[in-house]
């Protein structure tokens, strides 16, 4: 039987990780797959903790499979709106969106 | 080998590379547990647990890490499989099933498409900003807040039940049929507003033009 602390250490190190990625990072798209890191990080907490300390054990799936339908959503946006900035300012750093309006 | 296949050349040697590092890496870590399991000191599903968290460490800290945007995608893809292995230890196959699905298929797919119709030539090849220091220390403490509230508290009796499918749906639809409709609206105006988005609008910038 694996503890349930192996699950949460798992997550909370891929949402460190998903953090660092966030804020280290220049580029959109690799900010981008940082969230999905982080978002992969809280759905397995979910999972564990339905799994483990739930005797339903079910309302946590539907928050994991939740979490992954928004993830789905907010990448789809998030790239149409990184090929928007992409056609404005013809690169896709973050550092190149320094205006509110142009 | 791969000459007959219609991928870029620059895809082959990115897989066998990848194949090559992925091999010298997890061979050994896979035999270490191999022989543990035999001699009895962890039982079957430790080591499965062991191998994806290995998978997981490794495809996240590639993500977060390589300066190459198409190598971090594709270590991304490891990461998410390796999630998916996880969500099969905790007994729900269906969670498992939809996060190779949609991450594996859709999402990864999806960057790959980006990263394809953003390739600025005059991007500088350094990925990541001069903040680099900061953002280390602010992570490093926070794992360490996380992983110390898991570690520190008791938790109550552990009980792992099965879920299959039919009674996923069942449950699904009966009990939770509000925020699928939601999910469902949320997923329409997302898409909407993503085309809306990417899309070339003429009339706009003619209205730069003559102002």
């Amino acid at each position: 039987m694996i503890p349930l602390e192996n699950f949460l250490i798992l997550s909370g190190f891929l949402f460190a990780v998903g953090l660092y990625g966030v804020l280290a990072r220049r580029s959109a798209i690799l900010i981008l797959m940082s969230v999905e890191l982080m978002l992969a990080g809280v759905a397995i907490n979910f999972a564990a903790f339905a799994a483990y300390l739930d005797a339903d054990g079910f309302s946590g799936m539907i928050f994991a499979l939740f979490v992954i339908t928004v993830a789905a959503a907010e990448v789809g946006l998030a790239l149409g709106i990184v090929l928007r900035l992409f056609r404005e300012r013809r690169t896709s750093y973050v550092d190149a969106a320094n205006t509110l309006k142009w | 080998m791969f000459e007959r296949l219609p991928v870029p050349a620059q895809f082959d040697r990115l897989i066998v590379a990848g194949g090559i590092v992925t091999g010298v890496i997890l061979g050994p870590v896979f035999l270490v547990l191999l022989s543990l399991l035999l001699v009895g000191r962890i039982s079957a599903p430790e080591l499965v647990f062991w191998l994806g968290f290995t998978v997981i460490v490794i495809g996240a800290l590639g993500t977060v890490l390589l300066q190459n945007i198409v190598h971090a995608a594709f270590a991304l893809i490891a990461a998410l499989i390796g999630v998916a292995a996880m969500y099969l230890l905790l007994a729900s196959e269906f969670l498992a099933l939809v996060q190779v699905l949609v991450y594996g298929g859709g999402v990864v797919l999806l960057i790959i498409f980006a990263l394809m119709m953003t390739n600025a030539q005059d991007d500088p090849i350094v990925t990541d900003g001069s903040q680099k220091p900061f953002a280390f220390i602010v992570t490093l403490l926070f794992g360490a807040v996380l992983v110390a509230a898991a570690v520190n508290v008791q938790w109550g009796a552990e009980s792992v039940s099965l879920i299959t499918f039919r009674d996923f749906g069942t449950r699904l639809f009966h009990d939770f049929m509000v925020p699928v409709i939601i999910v469902g609206v949320l997923l329409d105006i997302a898409l909407s507003g993503a085309i809306v988005n990417a899309r070339p609008n003429i009339e706009e910038h003619s209205e730069e033009t003559t102002q």
